[in-house]
């Protein structure tokens, strides 16, 4: 900013504060009505006006992760006595537990399909970031024949809509039987995130001076031993932000999670939803679900946040 | 290249399934339904199983917007993952002649179910071709769209009383179509937050439809005849048009908003006070008797679906017949836990747990329809319902009528007249393509 | 881009005859990505070019017969697809263009000092960390005339946001932007952090006022970035599917995407919905190419 500033410089800039707070809240609030409908009772999930003080309530995570049925009859007091605090919060909520032949409480596919998430997510962000960053260097540093045909061939595989790839990539799993695995999914997410992937590396490694790799070599480093003790140091703000871009999109992927998986290998996406199913919904086991779901990939973007930052604009403040 | 990706993948994949097969050593089945109350309630059931036989019973579930395409993907790759599936009845169709479900003919015929089990339940559920006598499903889970209704906004003295002044008779359950959509109209005041009625509006897969047929069928007309495929002169005749006309003229009167309704937002239309009528399946009643999901359930009441202008009375058929996967690797089992479902010990277990058996005896109980507020209107229904086409191509057949009466109910545009010609063109294309009709 | 080769390494020196030479350093980083893709993306959709032509069934095991053209001839013969396409324009336009103006415009409002600048731009991510599914069926919530936040906050009574037909797809592309603005917001803020001060410094000496400033510095400077922002979302907005198809049912917010699903996997007409995925492929391909194309202008002016 210039050193000397005009009273209506400094007005401008206090309206664009008071404008990028509205805003702000604006975009915070539907996440804020999420985030405090995973506490609230039951009944008072869809008020209207909204009921902004309640006293929070954990029995929508019990309910979340735990199979339940419509009470039929009430509790006998003992019955009620007797059980958890865990087992009354469902039965004040009007449900039981579903216990299955040995009286074991049945989860719900929740647990089950977050963990899903985090092999599959992890997984395939891993392998879409390691085998971009290595593409992204091959095609920054060295002379390859038709490089804007196969930059936007690889560019091209991310802009199928995925029901388009989704019949023959169904068709071909069955014949070899990758349908409802891990290894099937992760390969799916991996080639989806792949074309980001070297798009986004190759703008950061582009940027990175050649003389740096020059003076390791003349120094008597192999090109390997370049690459991974000078280049990927400098990349590292690159890799960050793109491991954060895949990570999401991997993570919430929808449409091939419910056509590609059944049980074994089913996400969380299409679970949480469901709780939609019995008649009427129960917007704080959902909005409980979401929370939670939220929370991984919020805490791994506010991790990163200063590479994301920076690792944005990497590429141009080197200009 | 394809040859060696193809066995690349296979050795892949075949390592996974060894991986995956190792602990499914003991004696168990799995069982895949929609998510929702009487899949819980089977699970229930099952353990009873469990308890007498030793093998476990798992019953696997999915949101009922994607039941449909997670159960066919999953008979599509020929996977085991199921060893049986509680299937729709429009099913029946792909399932038989695509071969994925095992053919219980002999089965039902050694256990007599046709007499066994109520005849409609018989029919939809069970029997493809229809009249073939080939059966492909038992059936277990009985249901079909009745109604709920506000029994204190009914029974106000206020309201009875401006309501004759108004229609010139009793406020009352609706006795036909005409009282149902007068009461519609009556209790249809925006500027109290009060509606009429709430019906199905939703066309991503078969939920209008199903609110359409209920309007349909009690009009005394038909989609189209089931055994020659005929459909010209039936879907449009002129008690179609008037039922389709019948149907638009309730979205009339329904809360604002309810252009993608189904069984979730009808059920709101109760609990949150909106409306005083509202459609739904028998099977999503009990969220409506239970005081802590619905604030008005001492004063919830329910009926089934009322006669059209000639006294016809009929309904649309829900509900699911459970079938053998073709693909399991325990078949012989399967067939075991379903000898042990229809034994009439077990129909009683899986009616108190809450299940809408199709056993004819025990619907016919006094037991029985006494136990819940709405089992009553059921037991009428069960006897008088009508079904959707149930041949392998429905899906088609569905959007097909999804897009010409949406825009109609919905939109406003061009008559019923016109809409249904439509339609009948369309379904009459549809059959012709698949050979049904020359 | 780079351009200039980097000098390869003299083929006597000690660290070229240690290491593997330049050429299988290329090949080893390059072609298995490409091979990956190839089989992954180009095979599948081989696989298909083959079942487009035939009326095979996924849900049956008959066989698949030959038909030629004839799905490509009823697909665009029906008045139906071509409504798909156009309402897919319709929203690829507004939704992306409404997050340009809004990303944009909150990065330009940002991009000066202001407090908790790190975390207010992180928490404006949020909304894009969530899933489309979850986000389509908490604002279906949202927008409920009767039990929905919305019109009560902005006192818009019974305002039937997905119900009348004509809005429908506004809604959708309202939801739509609500979550990916940011996207937008955080490249362009990339960009602007970019725009060396030097030269708004110059045209303040210059006296040039706002919208020269704007128009002649600012936009020039960060086009190429805000082109690679407009690629991603209208390659994911014509992709769109999970949100819409939970938001509404409406005629006129069917999406392409949407339209395949039900053909493929509720009426598995397999081999017609090849054909159609086919149609939609070339489409996004051409639409695709010029953005690219565009792209590269924009970055060698």
């Amino acid at each position: 900013m210039a050193a000397v500033r005009t009273s209506s410089e400094i007005t401008f800039n206090r309206i664009a504060i008071v404008i990028v707070l509205l805003v702000t809240i604006i975009f915070l609030a539907p996440i804020y009505w999420i985030a405090s409908t995973a506490f609230k009772p039951r009944n008072l999930a869809t008020t209207i006006p909204p009921t902004v003080v309640f006293q929070p309530e954990i029995s929508p995570f019990v309910k979340l992760f735990t199979k339940r049925s419509q009470l039929r009859n009430p509790p006998t007091p003992e019955e009620y006595a007797a059980a958890p605090w865990w087992e009354r919060v469902v039965f004040d909520g009007g449900e039981k537990i579903v216990r299955d032949g040995k009286g074991e409480v049945q989860w719900s596919g929740y647990p089950s399909r977050f963990l899903n998430s985090l092999i599959v997510a992890i997984t395939s962000t891993v392998l879409a970031v390691g085998m971009g960053t290595f593409t992204a260097y091959g095609f920054s540093r060295f002379k390859v024949k038709g490089e804007a045909d196969l930059l936007f061939f690889i560019l091209s595989t991310r802009m199928l809509p995925p029901v388009v790839v989704a019949i023959p990539m169904f068709l071909m799993y069955r014949a070899a039987g990758l349908n409802d695995s891990h290894l099937g999914l992760i390969i799916l997410y991996t080639a989806f995130n792949l074309s980001f992937s070297v798009w986004l590396m190759k703008g950061f490694i582009d940027e990175i001076p050649k003389e740096y790799e020059e003076a390791a070599l003349v120094d008597g480093y192999t090109r390997m031993e370049a690459f991974f003790k000078i280049v990927l140091p400098e990349a590292a703000t690159g890799i960050a932000a793109t491991a954060v871009f895949c990570f999401i999109t991997a993570w919430n992927e929808y449409a091939f999670a419910l056509i590609m998986t059944n049980r074994r290998a089913q996400t969380a996406p299409p679970f949480i939803p469901s709780q939609v199913g019995s008649g009427l919904p129960d917007w704080t086991v959902i909005a409980a679900g979401t929370f939670l779901f939220l929370l991984p990939v919020a805490i791994f973007t506010f991790l990163l946040r200063n590479h994301l930052l920076r690792g944005m604009s990497f590429g141009a403040i080197r200009k | 290249m394809r040859k060696l990706v193809t066995s690349v993948l296979a050795g892949v994949g075949l390592a996974l399934a060894c991986g995956t097969s190792v602990h499914a050593q003991e004696k168990s089945l799995t069982i895949f339904w929609a998510e929702w109350d009487p899949a819980n309630y089977l699970q229930e059931l099952g353990n009873e199983y469990e308890k007498e036989t030793g093998v476990k019973i798992t019953v696997e579930t999915t949101p009922w917007s994607d039941f449909q395409t997670k159960a066919f993907t999953e008979f599509n790759a020929h996977g085991d993952a199921y060893d049986l599936v509680v299937g729709d009845s429009q099913w029946l169709g792909a399932g038989s002649t695509g071969g994925h479900y095992v053919d219980l003919t002999d089965f039902f015929n050694k256990h007599n179910l046709k007499e066994v089990m109520a005849p409609a339940t018989v029919k939809y559920y069970a029997e493809y071709p229809g009249n073939s006598g080939k059966y492909w499903a038992i059936p277990l889970e009985g249901d079909a769209v009745g109604w709920s209704y506000r029994k204190d906004w009914f029974e106000d003295p206020k309201e009875k009383e401006a309501f004759k002044a108004k229609y010139g008779y009793d406020l009352d359950v609706p006795k036909d179509f005409k009282a149902l959509r007068d009461i519609a109209e009556f209790f249809y005041r925006p500027d109290q937050k009060k509606y009429g009625i709430a019906i199905y509006t939703d066309n991503s897969y078969d939920a209008m439809a199903m609110g359409f047929e209920n309007a349909l069928f009690s009009y005394g007309g038909e989609l189209g005849d089931y055994s020659t495929y005929k459909v010209d002169g039936i879907v449009n005749s002129d008690k179609a048009v008037a039922a389709l006309d019948a149907y638009k003229e309730l979205y009339k009167f329904t809360p604002p908003g309810w252009a993608k309704s189904f069984f979730v937002e009808d059920n709101q239309a109760i609990t949150e006070n909106l409306a005083a009528m509202s459609m739904n399946y028998f099977a999503f009643f009990p969220s409506l008797i239970n005081e802590s999901s619905n604030p008005n359930a001492k004063n919830t009441g329910f009926f089934a679906n009322p006669p059209g202008p000639n006294g016809d009375q009929f309904a649309a058929l829900g509900g699911q017949g459970i079938s053998i996967v073709s693909y399991s690797q325990k078949q012989d089992e399967a067939m075991k836990f379903l000898e042990w479902f229809i034994k009439d010990d077990t129909q009683k277990k899986w009616a108190a747990l809450g299940g809408y058996t199709c056993s004819a005896a025990v619907l016919k109980s006094p037991e029985f329809q006494s136990a819940t507020p709405y089992n009553k209107a059921f037991y009428e229904t069960m006897f008088k319902v009508k079904d959707f086409w149930a041949v392998p191509e429905y899906a088609e057949l569905l959007q097909q009528l999804n897009q010409r009466i949406y825009p109609y109910m919905i939109g406003g545009s061009g008559t019923a007249k016109e809409t249904l010609d439509a339609l009948a063109a369309d379904w009459n294309a549809t059959f012709k393509k698949y050979g049904r009709v020359k | 881009m780079a351009t200039t080769m980097i000098t390869t390494l003299d083929r006597s020196s000690r660290a070229a005859a240690r290491g593997l030479s330049d050429i299988s350093i290329r090949n080893l980083f390059i072609i298995p990505t490409i091979l990956f893709l190839i089989v992954f993306n180009i095979f599948p959709l081989i696989y298909s070019l083959g079942y487009s032509f035939t009326d095979f069934r996924a849900s049956t095991n008959a066989p698949a017969n030959f038909v030629g053209l004839q799905n490509y001839r009823d697909l665009l013969n029906d008045p139906y697809v071509w409504s798909n396409f156009a309402i897919t324009a319709k929203y690829v336009i507004v939704s992306v263009v409404g997050q340009l103006f809004v990303g944009f415009g909150v990065a330009m409002l940002l991009n000066r000092d202001i407090p908790f600048k790190g975390l207010i731009t992180t928490l404006l991510l949020l909304p894009m960390m969530l899933s489309m599914a979850v986000v389509g069926l908490f604002w279906k919530l949202l927008y409920d005339p009767s039990w929905g936040v919305i019109n009560y906050a902005l006192g818009l009574g019974n305002f039937e946001w997905l119900a009348d037909p004509k809005m429908a797809l506004y809604a959708v592309a309202l939801t739509d932007i609500w979550m990916w603005s940011p996207f937008v917001m955080l490249l362009s803020l990339a960009g602007l952090s970019a725009v060396p001060k030097h030269l708004y410094e110059a045209a303040a000496i210059d006296r040039a006022g706002p919208f020269y400033t704007f128009f002649r510095i600012t936009l020039p400077l960060v086009a190429p970035i805000l082109m690679i922002a407009v690629i991603f979302r209208t390659m994911e907005a014509f992709k769109t599917f999970d949100l819409a198809y939970i938001l509404t049912s409406q005629p006129t917010a069917e999406l392409i995407s949407i339209r395949l699903y039900k053909m493929a996997f509720q009426e598995w007409q397999t081999g017609r919905s090849c054909a159609m995925a086919y149609i939609v492929l070339i489409m996004v391909l051409a639409i695709t190419n010029i953005y690219v194309k565009y792209l590269n202008k924009v970055k060698e002016r």
